[in-house]
């Protein structure tokens, strides 16, 4: 089952007041996520993700084209007591208690008062804030804050949660607590959406991604595909000769690296056969053939190089 | 329970901001000074103005006593003082990283306005419950005549203080400004509602000295007509705490109109506006 749908949604702002100009922050996007997943959705600065989270809110209107959540429109206001929210930027009223920013935010999302004074300890322990609770957020640091965002965006017990960089301004240690959090929830059978910068974790934790760039989607699909070269391959051999290495830089544009290890771009599994059946032949061991994998940061900058 | 959070929040706010203390502290000032400004002397005076020893003249001079209370430079101090200490809680809901927590929540965007307009005004009640209350107690224990009428004045000051609250309400929508919505709001109240006011008596009267032309009188009237008549609404005050007929609810109703206007206006625009 799907949670969320996308279909062609498209969100224009006007350039500027009464110019009739517009700026095209969406174009045509579709995809969809689901159950139990953990979607990443990556772009550069402005490219829409923001835009798109925030149209799945009901928090901004699309131009066109339709989403839903749960199988119902993302209008419907009623919808929104499956889905918990931490945006970028939030801004808790700052004299309020960490209790009291659960309090307001849990009581908006329909908790009663017995439900959220049992939620408001369990939810600020699990983000590892439980020891201030009772102080004035205005002295919290910005990963603290980001903590308890997280708390907030989990108290009503979600089944999809919206996290925009979740792990801004939390040190390396506390971005490792909120990854085991995401992970917790996951095998709980949350579905969680993330916005984030830092490619680095979106590879860690998500199953599958999104690439927004300039509004258009330029990539969708498991972090394992989108990481793993289709045409690209590499070969663990025993030692190769010189007359060897040199057959393979000239015929297969091969790259070299050391004695043992050399990958090579091929038109499809025939040539990696052909590869085989060469070094084989040459009395070459072969340890391992397998596609070459990317980091997704690699990928995610080659791809929108490529598109810029 | 989403009205409920709403009010706490405000009152939250408020108490935060210390703008309760403000309110509760300057009100405590107004209390102490008639607790000493209403002495028996004052009574008697106010009798033997009215040349009337009885029952009947105490009655009376109770009632010009409250009624001096709650008149126009009072009323007008206290409703505008509301206006400003209120106006930075729709700018302040609406600022980026609130306003969009606010939205994911399952709540209509026409509850989160009407949460914010009741909000507002229960916070106003309980201010005007505690001045009002008091000052009346204090009359009545001082005077020995109880004049329950004058209970009247929290419910018409905080009528007044909500009718212009919701062209608050929908100037903060607008301009997202504390500072704007206070300006436009005061100065709606004060001079422009007063003036027109003024010009409205004016027209009504038999004696005029200065003759406007047909279209600033049309024009005049217009305006008179659609904006609110906090004024208006302060005369049908008195008229209730003392006792006298209301002949005229025209100010009510448009009043109420105007109210209603702009809160349907704050709920659409609020409704269709991207965040």
């Amino acid at each position: 089952m799907n949670v969320i749908e996308i279909n062609g949604v498209t969100k224009n702002f006007p350039a500027k007041r009464f110019s009739g100009e517009k700026i095209k922050a969406l174009d045509n996007v579709s995809f969809s996520v689901g159950s139990g997943e953990i979607f990443g959705l990556l772009g550069p600065n402005g490219a829409g993700k923001t835009t798109l989270v925030k149209i799945l809110l009901g928090i901004t209107y699309s131009t066109a084209g339709k989403a839903s959540l749960f199988d119902k429109p993302v209008t419907d206001v009623n919808i929104k007591r499956k889905v918990g929210y931490l945006p970028e930027n939030h801004k808790f009223p700052n004299y309020l208690t960490g209790e009291q920013v659960i309090d307001y935010f849990g009581r908006l999302s329909g908790l009663r008062k017995g439900d959220l004074e049992k939620k408001t300890y369990k939810y600020l322990k699990i983000v590892g804030m439980d020891e201030w609770g009772t102080t004035k957020i205005k002295k919290y640091s910005k990963g603290m804050l980001q903590r308890l965002g997280l708390a907030q965006a989990m108290i009503s017990n979600p089944d999809l949660i919206f996290l925009d960089e979740p792990t801004d301004g939390v040190d390396p240690i506390g971005r490792k607590e909120i990854r085991d959090v995401l992970l917790e929830l996951k095998s709980q059978g949350k579905t969680i959406f993330l916005n984030s910068h830092l490619l680095s974790e979106i590879e860690l934790i998500c199953d599958r991604v999104a690439i927004l760039n300039k509004g258009a989607l330029i990539k969708e699909g498991s972090v394992e595909d989108i990481t793993t070269s289709e045409n690209k391959y590499v070969f663990l051999t025993s030692d190769l000769s010189d007359a060897i290495m040199n057959k393979l830089l000239v015929e297969h544009k091969s790259t070299v690296q050391g004695r043992n290890e050399f990958s090579c771009f091929v038109n499809g599994v025939e040539d990696v056969n052909k590869i085989i059946d060469y070094l084989r032949s040459s009395g070459i061991l072969i340890h391992g053939v397998s596609r070459e994998k990317n980091s997704l940061e690699s990928m995610f900058i080659n791809l929108i190089e490529q598109k810029n | 329970m989403v009205l409920y959070a709403f009010i706490k929040g405000i009152f939250k706010e408020a108490l935060a901001k210390k703008i309760l203390l403000t309110i509760f502290g300057f009100f405590t000032l107004i209390i102490v000074l008639i607790i000493f400004a209403i002495t028996n002397s004052t009574v008697d005076g106010l009798q033997m103005m009215l040349e009337s020893k009885s029952e009947g003249g105490l009655r009376e001079a109770v009632m010009m006593l409250q009624s001096g209370i709650v008149s126009g430079i009072p009323m007008f101090m206290l409703v505008a003082s509301m206006l400003i200490i209120t106006a930075s809680f729709v700018p302040d809901m609406l600022k980026k990283g609130h306003i969009d927590l606010i939205l994911s929540k399952p709540i209509s965007r026409t509850k989160i306005i009407f949460g914010q307009f009741l909000a507002g005004i229960i916070l106003v009640f309980v201010s005007f419950l505690f001045l009002l209350g008091i000052i009346w107690l204090i009359v009545s224990l001082k005077t020995g005549y109880w004049n329950f009428s004058f209970l009247y004045s929290i419910l018409w000051f905080t009528l007044i203080f909500a009718v212009l609250y919701s062209a608050v309400i929908l100037i903060g929508i607008l301009s997202r400004s504390s500072i704007l919505t206070i300006i436009i709001n005061l100065l709606l109240f004060f001079p422009i509602t007063w003036l027109l006011y003024l010009a409205n008596r004016y027209f009504e009267s038999d004696q005029k000295g200065i003759v406007f032309g047909a279209v600033a009188e049309a024009l005049l009237k217009f305006f008179y007509q659609i904006l609110p008549k906090a004024w208006n609404l302060q005369d049908m005050c008195d008229a209730i705490i003392t006792n006298n007929p209301v002949t005229n609810y025209q100010p009510l109703i448009s009043s109420l109109l105007f109210m209603a206007v702009m809160l349907s206006v704050s709920i659409w625009y609020f409704n269709k506006k991207d965040y």
